[in-house]
């Protein structure tokens, strides 16, 4: 007698065995050969240190000789005029003088790491941070640099970390869904729905856009009230009716996997639906978690709310949760062309507050134990004013932070030059950061593959170095 | 400290290079010749065996892995390097990158990266590069197995394997396709499944060609029909319908990535990208003969000329993505991932390789060098891609060819065209009607001529009016006069020059010139106490100034004007023409406003008005070396002369006959005439394409040839183009090159997606990959039969294709996994091959996203068969932050009409997709997807529960089965017969009257469009 399991496994039925085994709650897998073990703690190739991930992604290029990045070099050569005599392909504009920062900089915690005025709750948790500050992108560009540090290409099409997380180890839970993305609520990223696709691999993997501050986060989850007949009773009734009418079907070919599979859906939908509102109501968290994560304050209200959210989502077993901080487009986000001292402070007041306080709550949960969280950006900016005083685009050299389950907290990696320009030791690029954060996950980067038109695609192309540098 | 010069803007990536498992250059490297010297021997005893164990892992052919695109299994591997440049410098171990890898001295670069050299080691590799580096293997380590390469299976040449022998007791019928599945059912000790019944093919049938299931009545007819050949005549009828062209079109659409937008980071609306699609569909409905269907999407503007409706087919080559960011800031970047886009494209749809895998570098399994992989480059390295206009009517297209050669003639003063006797006679006619007889012009004879801002002008001997004193920054003067002229035609205003003037004139701004913001001109009849406005139909002028034109002078809007810098120093005239003959009473005067209000002093120094009764007055204004050439007697002429009056005549008429033609229509397209999604005022010569070592714009290699694969040796691997200018030659010479006969790639890589289309997997299971890297056809001897027959015998046409496959049995065995019968000899085909790659039976296939949607819409009745058109926007949009605006699904109200239209006709917005048509595997079309999945999601289940376009549908549904029945059990036995297309069953109809009894009709119709037997075809 067969069991349900080795049953999906032997039956194909005509199309991947990915969909079934997705059906399989905690049993998901990425493909036939290799399923999340047990005895990796839910890794694929080896023992996993964390099992869900929160990644920050700070749309437009955080500045990183601004925030982390502290060059006391460009104070003493500020105003001259050292830079490129031509625009370098990637730059929007001719780059102008040599500037310093705007903002004090200060020494932290034990480690002693420099962080600027613009995030002064983020900076009393740097003893929990590791810091790669050597990172480097391919491009200059947002769309293409927005891809970058999500698919690991740099053209679109294909999967993000999340999709390909969603692939590798399917989810943790069938109450809610497995990949989660939080728009910013003043629009989408660069590229669109692009940095969260799902490019080649099966469409269950992409991720699920969740309009946090919306009546109806996730999408579909109930029929809208103003279709009067898909009560609750009636959907319920819908959903009997609808068991029967599939197992009748299924009776004339039994034991079919395809049939199954949509049966089983429908199973899982109306759990979702009894689960998935309780983890989106944030009213049920304290005054004080709501205040401690900004609700309750203009400017971080949007953001605290979709950190508090994402908090409260892996708490319940969602395995990859994407918080965006600004939309595409001018203002509103990391891209300050037009000047530093003007630009970043509002956007870095926005999310200095929410992160400090969902670093510290990640921590005081336990959720730590297996939660990483994860600062990033596209790229960084150049040391050279654009205009008066804003900075033009630089994939030089930017900084990323990572904090949490398997991960030596109060370390860096990596360095840039003097200026802030180009980083000269410990070059990460986006590779070499997701082979990190897959290995973390239990996961070899090299063997994590979808084969799609005759190649054996991986998130990290043909790169990738796992940093152990900042690796418990 | 120049800092930049060590910046590596590394903006092209090994993007999309290799890493597998395949092992095709382990001869070349491992058997290699025996060492010959004493280096050779230190390398064979001591290097090679340390390379191969702490090395070869993740740097060799062997293993796959070209980790940082570096090789150590060959002396080119290391002398190339990897994304760092060389590895070794021989004779230098301080500066080559293994030393300081090995030696771990940069953290950034550690190697290998687990465990550290040992000293020992460490000293071996020194000492060898110190020693010069000898290495005997083979340089080029690709040169030894590149002929091997050639032989795999794709690119064997086309020869029609024979049939199966009609061995099988089962071969029943001769059909080709269902000898060579039954010959290895039979091989493999299996039978197969039975036909499907009649009421199961004709939904497989229609929901396969059409994208729509029958309706009922459809059904019962096709049930009941007694003739034999009935199945045959409902494939022909259904291939007649242009339903099948809307269906099929999809297919092609996502195998070259088409949409309506960009995509990526300005993901902005391309409003004429949908005339593409209506080439594809029309294309299938009058099948195009696939060679030819190849040859119009590369190059119709060269092969079809005369057929100017074939210009959208251009679009195929501008269907993927666009990354409008990346052509402004970093355009060299743009231009060459551009072009790969349009290489990975072409080479994947027609002829199933993956090219651009050698962007980089040569081809890591399959025989395509960077040097091929750059020769498609230059293949369309003379167009960019945006809005190219056309005319449907190929005779439109003819004159403004024509009109448009003339005026470009007439521009550039070519005196051959010009001169050309078929011109002779139209310049002699105007020469006498107009050019020697001057318009009689009257000055008029101003009782006033007013400054409004103080100015002070004089009347002058000639009529002329000459300003002097006070110059304000703007004025306006008014000139009044009586008028002699019983009709009044046009008005000219001449603006002299004068010593007076700065410059000498004719304006009074210190550079000599004026702007002219409005001109106007009244009438005031005697008694009368409102003057009557001059309506002007058209203004002309002997000079422009560039953006400044006369035209500016009677737009009605003051912030424009004419102007005529540079050309101080000389007198200019232009002429206002009245838009009809004004019959002027006796005893009125004229009233001419010049307003001059730009501003800085741009006043005309010395103005003259004049009026006349003549017809045709405007072409009184000539160039100067008109007038010139004019006033010297016809014999005279220098030829000079003679071109400026033939120039000036024919400028005219072409101009004239353009303007006659009706608008011309828009495709987004490539020409040559547009660069980096931005329109160039002429045509471009092709750009010059590199061979980019390692795939870097910081590497430019030899300059690229035109050409396709060197591998295929039936074909030229480069073009002969001979004119290097001639861009369109270059893709006509590529469309050839794909559509030849003897292209061994083409005809297997159609019938393989057309199969793939019909059965739900290919013959060869990567249709966009013939390489190693794909799969292997199964069984082969059917993808060459199929390829060479639709090559020769059907002479190219799908609809032949598809007639010769859905009239297998094949095709027409049920898909139902019967249980093995105990006892019985047959093993069951269940076991022996679960996933039906032998095709025992058919497979079963969930309804795809358009196919759900339009077969709710056909079975709610309100679907909307208008062919063709703009895109059809199921959504709301609102201003974006930048270009790309905010979309919103949700918004959409499902009673608009537009929402009853076939989803084909749909807006696909590339980065913003449908999340309803997302859920059912429409693709990401930022990809080539020659297939889509067939994915099933408690996500997608909650889609297709509590869509709007699921409830909608359901109410709609609900209204129209309680309009047409009154009873619960009649409305449920018509659903059932609507939506699985029978009679319910006797207990079905009782657990659905009862539901509906507690929950209405509606809710019933919800659950039924969400149940397996809708969901799925069989």
């Amino acid at each position: 007698m067969l069991n349900r399991r080795s049953f999906l496994e032997t039956i194909g039925g005509g199309f991947g065995g990915l969909a079934v085994s997705q059906m399989l709650a905690r049993e998901a897998t990425a493909a036939a050969t290799e399923r999340p073990r047990p005895e990796f703690n839910g890794g694929l190739h080896h023992p996993a240190r964390v099992r869900r991930v929160i990644q920050l992604f700070m749309t437009g290029g955080a500045s990183p000789m601004d925030t982390f990045d502290y060059k006391p070099e460009l104070a003493r050569l500020h105003g001259q005029k050292l830079g490129p005599e031509e625009k370098p392909e990637g730059f929007t504009a001719l780059p102008g003088a040599i500037m310093k920062s705007p903002f004090a900089f200060k020494q932290y915690g034990e480690s002693g790491r420099w962080v600027s005025s613009v995030f002064p709750h983020q900076a009393q948790e740097v003893d929990q941070m590791a810091f790669l500050m050597g990172m480097a992108s391919k491009t200059n560009v947002h769309g293409p640099g927005t891809y970058m540090m999500n698919s690991g290409f740099l053209l679109p099409g294909f999967p993000c970390l999340g999709a390909w997380v969603s692939y590798g180890l399917g989810n943790l839970t069938d109450e809610l869904p497995t990949f989660v993305v939080l728009p910013d609520a003043k629009g989408l990223p660069y590229n669109q729905k692009g940095p969260f696709s799902a490019g080649f691999l099966p469409a269950v993997n992409q991720g699920t856009v969740i309009n946090a501050s919306g009546k109806n986060p996730i999408p579909d989850l109930f029929a809208h009230p103003r279709y009067a007949f898909a009560s609750r009773a009636a959907d319920r009734a819908g959903f009997d009716l609808l068991h029967q009418l599939n197992t009748q079907h299924a009776a004339v070919t039994p034991q079919d996997t395809q049939l199954d599979a949509r049966i089983r859906s429908y199973e899982l939908a109306a759990r979702m639906q009894l689960s998935a509102p309780e983890a989106f109501d944030l009213r049920r968290e304290t005054a004080s978690t709501r205040r401690e994560y900004g609700l309750e304050n203009a400017t971080t209200e949007d953001f605290g709310r979709r950190c508090l959210l994402a908090r409260r989502l892996v708490e319940r077993g969602t395995r990859f949760v994407q918080v965006w901080s600004g939309p595409q487009g001018a203002t509103g986000n990391w891209d300050n062309h037009g000047s530093i001292p003007k630009e970043l402070p509002p956007i870095a007041a926005s999310v200095d507050q929410p992160i400090a306080t969902l670093l510290r709550d990640l921590r005081a949960r336990g959720l730590f134990d297996d939660t990483l969280l994860i600062w990033t950006t596209e790229f960084g900016r150049t040391p050279f004013a654009q205009g008066g005083d804003g900075r033009d685009h630089n994939g030089g050299s930017f900084v990323t932070w990572l904090a949490g389950a398997g991960i030596k907290a109060g370390t860096s990696y990596g360095r840039s030059d003097d200026w802030g320009y180009q980083a000269v030791e410990g070059r990460t690029y986006c590779y070499d950061f997701h082979a990190t954060v897959l290995h973390l996950l239990g996961i070899d980067h090299k063997r994590l593959t979808f084969r799609q038109n005759g190649i054996d695609r991986r998130l990290t192309d043909v790169h990738g170095h796992v940093v152990k540098e900042i690796l418990a | 400290m120049k800092l930049w010069t060590v910046l590596r803007l590394n903006c092209t990536v090994a993007l999309l290079s290799v890493a597998a498992t395949n092992s095709l250059c382990a001869d070349a490297t491992t058997e290699r010749a025996p060492a010959e010297n004493e280096g050779g021997r230190f390398f064979a005893t001591s290097v090679e065996p340390l390379l191969k164990s702490k090395c070869y892992g993740c740097h060799s052919h062997a293993s796959g892995l070209m980790e940082g695109g570096l090789t150590l299994d060959s002396r080119s591997g290391w002398e190339t390097g990897g994304d760092r440049g060389p590895a070794i410098i021989p004779g230098k171990p301080a500066l080559s990158l293994l030393v300081k890898a090995i030696r771990r001295t940069d953290v950034d670069l550690s190697m290998p990266p687990d465990e550290p050299l040992s000293k020992a080691e460490t000293a071996v590799l020194v000492d060898w590069i110190e020693a010069g580096a000898p290495d005997p293997r083979p340089a080029v380590p690709d040169s030894g197995h590149r002929r091997a390469d050639m032989d795999w299976w794709s690119l064997r040449p086309l020869v029609r394997p024979p049939q199966p022998p009609e061995t099988t007791p089962r071969a029943h019928t001769a059909h080709p396709v269902d000898a060579f599945i039954e010959h290895r059912l039979l091989l493999n000790g299996l039978s197969p499944a039975p036909r499907a019944d009649r009421r199961t093919l004709i939904r497989r049938l229609y929901l396969d060609l059409h994208g729509l299931p029958p309706t009922p009545d459809a059904v019962v007819a096709f049930v009941n029909d007694p003739d034999p050949l009935a199945f045959e005549k409902l494939v022909d009828r259904l291939l007649e319908s242009p339903r099948y062209g809307e269906r099929w079109a999809r297919h092609w659409l996502d195998t070259v990535h088409f949409a309506d937008t960009h995509g990526c980071e300005h993901d902005v609306f391309r409003p004429h990208a949908w005339r593409y699609r209506d080439y594809v569909i029309d294309s299938l409905n009058h099948d195009t003969p696939w060679g030819r269907f190849i040859r119009e999407q590369l190059a119709a503007d060269r092969f079809y000329p005369s057929d100017s409706g074939l210009t959208p087919a251009l679009g195929f080559i501008a269907a993927g993505p666009l990354e409008l960011s990346r052509a402004g800031t970093a355009p060299i970047t743009f231009d060459y991932l551009d072009r790969d886009d349009m290489v990975a494209q072409t080479m994947a749809a027609f002829a199933s390789a993956t090219a651009n895998c050698a962007r980089c570098h040569d081809h890591k399994f399959d025989p395509i060098t960077q040097e091929d992989y750059y020769a498609l480059q230059a293949v369309f390295a003379g167009v960019g891609k945006g809005d190219v206009e056309f005319d449907l009517d190929p005779d439109t297209a003819r004159q403004r060819r024509q009109w448009t050669d003339l005026l470009a003639a007439a521009t550039r003063g070519d005196p051959a065209r010009l001169l050309a006797s078929e011109h002779a006679e139209e310049v002699a006619r105007w020469e006498r009607d107009f050019g020697k007889q001057p318009t009689p012009w009257k000055p008029l004879v101003a009782a006033t001529f007013v400054s409004s801002d103080g100015a002070t002008l004089q009347r002058q001997e000639d009529q002329s009016w000459l300003a002097s004193g006070t110059r304000p920054e703007r004025d306006t003067y008014t000139i009044t006069s009586s008028i002699s002229l019983a009709t009044l035609t046009a008005l000219r205003l001449d603006v002299l020059a004068d010593p007076s003037l700065p410059m000498n004139g004719p304006g009074r701004q210190d550079n000599g010139n004026l702007h002219l913001s409005e001109f106007e001109a009244y009438i005031l009849e005697k008694d009368a106490t409102e003057p009557v406005r001059l309506k002007i139909r058209s203004a002309v002028a002997d000079w422009n100034q560039d953006g400044w034109t006369i035209e500016h002078a009677v737009d009605g809007n003051p912030a424009t004007a004419w102007g005529i810098y540079p050309q101080v120093g000389k007198s200019h005239q232009a002429v206002f023409e009245l838009d009809k003959p004004f019959q002027v009473k006796p005893g009125s005067q004229i009233q001419v406003v010049l307003k001059q209000l730009h501003g800085g002093g741009h006043l005309i120094g010395r103005p003259k008005v004049y009026a006349t009764d003549a017809p045709d007055a405007v072409v009184d204004i000539f160039p100067e070396s008109v007038r010139a050439a004019l006033n010297v007697s016809r014999g005279e002429r220098s030829d000079a002369q003679q071109v400026a009056i033939a120039a000036y005549v024919l400028q005219g008429t072409a101009k004239a006959r353009l303007a006659a033609l009706p608008a011309p229509q828009t495709v987004y397209a490539v020409s040559n005439t547009y660069s980096r999604a931005t329109k160039l005022a002429s045509p471009m010569s092709p750009k010059v394409v590199h061979v980019l070592r390692r795939g870097s714009i910081d590497k430019p290699g030899n300059v690229a040839i035109p050409g396709a694969l060197s591998a295929i040796t039936a074909l030229p691997g480069r073009f002969q183009v001979d004119d290097p200018n001639d861009e369109a030659a270059r893709r006509a010479a590529l469309a050839d090159w794909l559509a030849a006969p003897d292209n061994p790639l083409t005809w297997r890589s159609i019938v393989n997606r057309v199969w793939l289309y019909h059965f739900g997997t290919g013959i060869c299971d990567t249709p966009n990959d013939f390489g190693r890297m794909g799969g292997a056809p199964s069984p082969p001897e059917l993808l060459d039969w199929l390829a060479v027959w639709f090559r020769d015998e059907a002479q190219g046409s799908l609809k032949q294709l598809h007639r010769m496959l859905l009239l297998s049995s094949t095709w027409q065995r049920q898909s139902r996994m019967p249980l093995a019968a105990e006892g019985t000899a047959d093993p069951s085909p269940r076991a022996v091959d679960a996933r039906n790659r032998l095709l025992w039976r058919m497979n079963r296939r969930r309804l795809d996203a358009e196919s759900f949607r339009d077969a709710v819409l056909q079975i709610t009745g309100r679907l909307d068969l208008t062919i063709g058109g703009p895109g059809i926007q199921q959504f709301t949009q609102a201003k974006g932050a930048q270009a790309t605006p905010k979309l919103d699904y949700s918004a959409f109200n499902w009673n608009d009409p537009a929402a009853a239209r076939r989803s084909i006709y749909r807006v696909v917005w590339r980065g913003i997709a449908d999340p309803f048509m997302e859920s059912m595997d429409f693709p990401d079309l930022g990809l080539l997807t020659p297939q889509r999945g067939q994915s099933i999601s408690s996500l997608q289940a909650l889609t297709l529960y509590n869509s709007d376009f699921v409830l909608h549908h359901s109410q709609q549904l609900a209204a129209r089965l309680s309009d047409q029945h009154d009873t619960v059990d009649a409305q449920v036995g018509e659903a059932c017969r609507l939506i699985y297309l029978r009679e319910p069953a006797d207990a079905e109809r009782t657990l659905l009257v009862d539901y509906v009894n507690m929950h209405g009709l509606a809710a019933m119709c919800r659950v039924l469009l969400n149940s397996n037997e809708f969901l799925f075809v069989e």
